[in-house]
């Protein structure tokens, strides 16, 4: 540590720092959270008081690929209200004007012949996970799908109907989840993306959890479909608007941009047979036009319906979607049935020998 | 984050709060000398935050600066005279030094409470101007144009103030400029520069940004 005497580093020119050094202390233990939790009250408070709703303020799940990056669940309302298909393109950030949103004939759901499904698909994931080669340390899992999504966007000049349009998406991703890059135009839209790799900007290394799994905390999962499924209420208690929507939820995240061991890959389906209200929905096509049939379970709340497709013949996982399926209260006139709000197909899923090296420039 | 902080997402306050309370905490206690209003000025600065969000420049680094001057006025309305200063100073100082060095007690937390002490003595006979500058560039390690962007003040009042304000610290405290030890670590990193990866925020969707990765 040397004296810095650059005239950007103030702190550095002479002692007077070390005078202050002694003035800093943590919180008193409790108070941090104490405040956190008044702080997030008091916002969503004020959410409500800015957006005079007369419906109650709801959750909405945020849908997505969460590698183990994201940090935990938290609640995220979604203050918004807002008018249809006309999309800003105000954060910079690749959301592009698209017109119309993204929609689509929403498919007939049927509570008959779930078990019968899930019990085809669990086996096809048993035969195509079987051949899957393990990651070993020093690969990476190498994931392209292609996405897109829809959503209400609140501005100072109003609220509209937001997204990205359909762009594909490369991640990789070490088996411990500490290292990875991403390149997506919707995130960053540098052709070469960005870095995944933890810790964070902020210093974070979020330990790896359901929210956000690494493929190694993933092979430490129980495979039995009971326990499977009772961790995963038991760590979701509390978030999105019903433990059995959230435990859906949470199973077809697993399920997209992640890299299922040989074990946990079917598990996952006899898991989700035991939730209540999923359905089979007889069409839907993924992000990358394919038909298939759905996995499918309405989120009584918002109307939402999140459907996971799969392969009508060979069972095979193509991809997800949520879709509003019934009008929405607050966001109605923006997001009318049959809107996509999010929509994933998975192109490709595989394992590499190094960071930003896709299958084919493979040895 | 930026996006998100302007977006009003409430998860990216959480983030904000997880990682700034304790910086902004230390902040106001240095500008209030008493935990427990730096308690209530931390809270309040946060809640102030959110009412500001939409003033937040879309570009830029870190939100920690932001945050510490919403800060600085919180307190400072707050602390208006800088005789309530003083008499915070003195009854700090007091408890502090109040208490007895008792033979078991670790030297460490001894030579802590007399720091404590002086520096507060040493803050108290500044001018509120000065110092809120020391507290931000000495105390918490910004820059001066982080400083100065906090303060809304130029760059070189930031400046002018800071080298009267260390000139007097001098003085008061007998301490001689940096003679050659290394000066020790401020408690609270540094503002660097921003890197490239903070100013490219996130989006201001629900959808949320997990897969941005670096956030």
């Amino acid at each position: 540590m040397t004296a810095n005497t650059s005239r950007n580093r103030p702190a550095e020119e002479d002692g007077s720092a070390e005078l202050l050094s002694g003035t800093a202390r943590d919180l008193p233990p409790g108070r941090h959270q104490f405040h956190k939790e008044r702080l997030m009250a008091q916002i969503h408070d004020l959410q409500q008081a800015e957006h005079t709703a007369a419906a109650p303020m709801r959750e909405r799940r945020r849908r997505l690929l969460r590698p183990a990056i994201a940090l935990p669940l938290t609640a995220v309302a979604l203050a918004a209200a807002v008018v249809v298909g006309l999309t800003r393109s105000d954060d910079g950030n690749g959301v592009r004007d698209y017109s119309p949103a993204l929609t689509t004939t929403i498919g007939a759901a049927s509570s008959k012949g779930v078990p019968q499904l899930l019990d085809q698909i669990s086996l096809a994931a048993a035969r195509s996970s079987s051949s899957r080669p393990d990651v070993e340390p020093g690969q990476y899992i190498y994931i392209k799908s292609e996405s897109a999504d829809s959503y209400v966007s609140n501005t100072d000049s109003g609220t509209s109907l937001a997204g990205h349009p359909l762009h594909t998406r490369q991640t990789w991703m070490s088996p411990d989840g500490t290292k990875g890059w991403l390149i997506d135009p919707a995130v960053n839209k540098s052709p070469e993306g960005e870095t995944l790799s933890l810790p964070d900007e902020q210093g974070n290394t979020p330990k790896p959890s359901l929210n956000g799994p690494s493929y190694d905390y993933l092979t430490k999962l129980t495979t039995d479909p009971d326990k499977l499924l009772a961790k995963i209420y038991a760590e979701t208690k509390g978030q999105g608007n019903s433990p059995d929507q959230e435990a859906f939820s949470t199973i077809g995240d697993l399920l997209v941009e992640s890299y299922p061991p040989a074990e946990l890959y079917p598990a996952l389906f006899k898991a989700a047979e035991k939730i209540p209200g999923v359905v089979v929905v007889d069409d839907a096509t993924d992000a990358a036009g394919r038909h298939g049939v759905a996995v499918a379970r309405l989120d009584e709340t918002s109307g939402e319906r999140d459907e996971w497709i799969f392969d009508s013949k060979s069972h095979v996982f193509l991809g997800v979607r949520t879709v509003q399926v019934r009008k929405d209260s607050e966001d109605g006139a923006l997001i009318p049935p049959g809107t996509i709000l999010f929509t994933n197909a998975i192109l490709e899923r595989t394992v590499v020998d190094g960071i930003r090296q896709t299958p084919s420039a493979k040895s | 984050m930026r996006t998100r902080v302007r977006a009003g997402d409430p998860s990216a306050f959480a983030e904000l709060f997880d990682s700034y309370a304790n910086a902004v905490y230390n902040h106001a206690f240095r500008l209030t000398a008493d935990w427990s209003v730096a308690e209530d000025v931390m809270a309040a600065a946060f809640l102030e935050a959110w009412r500001l969000r939409e003033r937040v420049d879309p570009e830029g680094g870190s939100l920690r600066p932001w945050l510490l001057g919403i800060a600085t006025n919180t307190a400072r309305n707050q602390y208006r005279s800088n005789r309530r200063y003083r008499a915070a100073v003195d009854a700090a100082a007091a408890a502090e030094l109040s208490v007895p060095d008792h033979a078991d007690e670790v030297a460490d937390r001894i030579d802590g409470r007399h720091r404590l002490a002086t520096a507060l003595t040493a803050l108290a006979r500044l001018r509120r101007p000065e110092r809120e500058v020391v507290t931000l560039c000495l105390g918490e390690g910004l820059d001066y144009e982080a400083a100065a962007k906090a303060l809304g003040i130029p760059v070189g009042t930031v400046a002018s103030r800071l080298s009267r304000a260390r000139r007097k610290l001098r003085d008061l405290t007998g301490t001689p400029p940096a003679d050659g030890a290394p000066p020790k670590k401020v408690r609270g990193h540094r503002e660097g520069t921003g890197l490239p990866r903070q100013t490219r925020g996130d989006h201001t969707h629900v959808i949320r940004p997990a897969q941005e990765g670096k956030r």
